[in-house]
């Protein structure tokens, strides 16, 4: 009792340290201009083209097995090509009509076949080649951890395990992004930043509706099986087409957000892919600023490539940066969640997520209890553009139930090679990929809901877990149709964490669930 | 970091047990309206404010009943909408049935808000129109008057 007294000492007088200096620090931050570092990699400054390509594997462009999303994420090459291009060449007054327009065509109608993203901004390739060459490689991460999870015929184990061979394979070169954590408050604070955000909110909903793409993809892939993810894309792709590309945001969407299942397994790759897009903002931020030269826009792209290359971070660890919070070192994390970086305002495990507020990340978003330790958990809940865990069926369904629209649900069974994954229609009619499925719902106190709400792939499979749980002897197996007929409500247990949105000047309410 | 993990979660459960134990804080499901993005008004001891759509599965609520009406298109079935009236716990309970909505005998809309802020107070149902007249004394609004349904849905298809 004495100790654990003493460590909640500890960690409120950390806590209140840490964000002091951060703030002292933020606050020098934005009256200067980032300089050059001495040991800038001498890469950067090569007209060498230094072309990189896919990895060889025999699941190169299994994307192609989801036609819709393998066009949708064709046509994300595109945009930011285009506005580039815009930018670069003195155009930017049309960037949120005509240049919006055509973007926005090429989103709705996608390409077949991957775009060369040079073709379509040459006079930016000419001026920031070295730049290509970092977004290129993360791009080709992108697509061949996507390749690894559509390919069919292997083993959850062995797409991870080929994952991280992609991983190493990327890292290996010097136009890696780091895996590391990076503080996105930090990322944030220059001069430029949220420029072009400001003056430019059409095509940046664009921007951060395709990375939403980018990162949401990764949970309705990730341990699903191949014949199972497609019917996924159905919900997801509609969602991306019809809202999520035209959503003015607070903050980009952070893929931890998006995918945490993935995010848990792959933190390093979660960290790359959200300080990738970090580096497409301010890079947006630095070309969409006017009183910046052309040289020193040249030199922050640059410092803004030097600040999230791994070469920057060599021998740093995920978690350090307590003695320099909110500064290019700080790879703090949320405990739960090493897949992100610190965000403006978290404390800790909870984190401000735009369309839902304030949340705890360790906390089941429907009835506020801790989720358990380990890799996996309960379930997640995909609903109007946001992706929540929890830790129980009967929160994922009545958190489903209880949010307009359509609905993903995937939940872990008693074999944990089978994902189930519910989708809902509109009005909650559920459909599941395992037939036979059925329930456990004995409801009784929440704290233990993960105990007495549960699906198992077969009658046989939940009278086996009977056999071993002798107080659950008298539950009857649910079929999907009784199951998801019961709402229990929203819990008792459910707290909301009402703080002011971080990312509003104005005091206005985190809002969300 | 994992200890301060552990440490964190035993705080965080404590904390939940021991507010429910120790408090009888009511359940309040806060969240957004569907429709006007604002925050949903909470029921209150004196007066129920929140409007509950129920569509096959779903269970969805809304910050007053001119935001059902307009977001309805959504919804291809039959609805159920349980509209808070002048009486806690006894909602006046409007259906759409094969696209045509019905309101009990004698329930009477009131629809006056300017801006949204105000929907929850100023766009509700009541069971008649005593009990109509007697939430605008206590709480005045200009131009009130006591729709019928038909008039109600006009009204907003209108606006």
């Amino acid at each position: 009792m004495k100790s654990t007294f003493l460590s909640v000492l500890a960690l409120a007088v950390i806590s209140t340290a840490t964000a002091q200096d951060h703030g002292g620090h933020m606050g020098g931050m934005k009256s200067n201009l980032p300089t050059m570092p001495a040991d800038m990699p001498r890469w950067i400054n090569s007209p060498g083209a230094d072309h990189l390509f896919y990895k060889a594997a025999p699941y190169n462009w299994a994307i192609n097995r989801i036609p819709a999303f393998a066009r949708d994420m064709y046509g994300t090459g595109v945009g930011h090509a285009m506005a580039y291009e815009t930018l670069v060449t003195g155009r930017k007054d049309q960037l949120e009509t005509r240049i919006f327009d055509s973007i926005n065509r090429v989103l709705q109608n996608p390409p077949r076949n991957p775009v060369d993203e040079v073709a379509l901004s040459p006079t930016f390739f000419r001026k920031y080649g070295y730049l290509e060459k970092v977004f290129d490689w993360a791009h080709i991460l992108h697509f061949q951890t996507i390749d690894v999870f559509t390919h069919p015929g292997w083993t959850d184990a062995q797409k991870e395990a080929e994952i991280e061979k992609l991983w190493q394979f990327y890292s290996a070169q010097p136009y890696a992004i780091t895996g590391l954590p990076m503080n996105m408050e930090y990322l944030d604070s220059f001069p430029y930043s949220m420029r072009f955000r400001t003056n430019y909110p059409k095509v940046n909903a664009l921007f951060w509706g395709y990375h939403w793409l980018q990162t949401v993809n990764y949970d309705m892939l990730f341990r699903v099986p191949v014949q199972d993810q497609a019917a996924q894309y159905e919900v997801l792709g509609a969602q991306y087409r019809t809202t999520e590309l035209y959503k003015i945001r607070d903050f980009m969407p952070m893929t931890a957000e998006m995918s945490p299942r993935f995010a848990k397994r792959f933190p390093m790759i979660a960290n790359a892919f959200d300080n990738l897009h970090m580096l497409h903002d301010n890079v947006n931020d630095i070309l969409a600023s006017d009183e910046l030269s052309e040289s020193q826009k040249r030199d922050q792209v640059k410092i803004a490539i030097y600040r999230v290359l791994a070469s920057t971070h060599v021998d740093e660890e995920p978690g350090s940066g307590e003695d320099a919070p909110g500064t290019l070192h700080d790879h703090r994390h949320a405990p739960s969640t090493p897949g992100m970086g610190y965000m403006k305002g978290m404390e800790d495990d909870v984190m401000f997520m735009s369309g839902m507020g304030w949340m705890d990340m360790s906390a089941c978003a429907h009835c506020s209890i801790p989720l358990p330790d380990g890799p996996m958990w309960g379930a997640t809940v995909t609903a109007d553009g946001w992706t929540m865990m929890v830790r129980c069926l009967m929160c994922a369904r009545d958190m489903a139930a209880e949010t307009p629209g359509r609905a993903i649900i995937r939940a872990a069974t008693e074999d944990p090679s089978k994902i189930l994954i519910l989708i809902s229609d509109e009005e909650g009619n559920l459909t599941s990929n395992i037939p036979g499925v059925v329930f456990l719902e004995e409801f009784g106190e929440h704290p233990e809901c993960s105990a007495w709400s549960r699906a198992f792939t077969s009658k046989a499979a939940f009278e086996q877990f009977q056999k071993g749980n002798p107080e659950m002897k008298e539950a009857k197996p649910l079929s999907l149709e009784a199951w998801v007929q019961l709402n229990q409500g929203t819990p008792e247990t459910y707290r909301k964490i009402d703080k002011p949105n971080p990312y509003k000047s104005d005091g206005a309410n985190g809002g969300g669930k | 970091m994992k200890l301060m993990n552990t440490i964190s979660k035993s705080i965080a459960l404590l904390a939940v047990v021991g507010a429910m134990g120790m408090t009888s804080i009511a359940s309040a499901h806060e969240a957004d309206c569907p429709y006007c993005k604002l925050k949903l008004v909470q029921n209150t001891k004196e007066q129920d404010n929140e409007v509950v759509v129920k569509v096959g599965n779903k269970r969805i609520e809304y910050r007053c009943l001119y935001c059902v009406i307009k977001d309805q298109k959504r919804y291809k079935g039959d609805l159920v909408v349980y509209s808070p009236s002048e009486k806690v716990g006894a909602p006046v309970i409007l259906k759409r049935t094969a696209g045509k909505w019905s309101a009990p005998e004698g329930a009477v809309f009131l629809n006056t808000f300017k801006k949204h802020k105000d929907c929850a107070a100023l766009s509700r149902a009541f069971s008649n129109k005593e009990a109509f007249d007697a939430y605008i004394k206590k709480n005045p609004s200009e131009g009130a008057k006591a729709m019928t349904l038909d008039q109600f849905l006009a009204e907003v298809a209108k606006s």
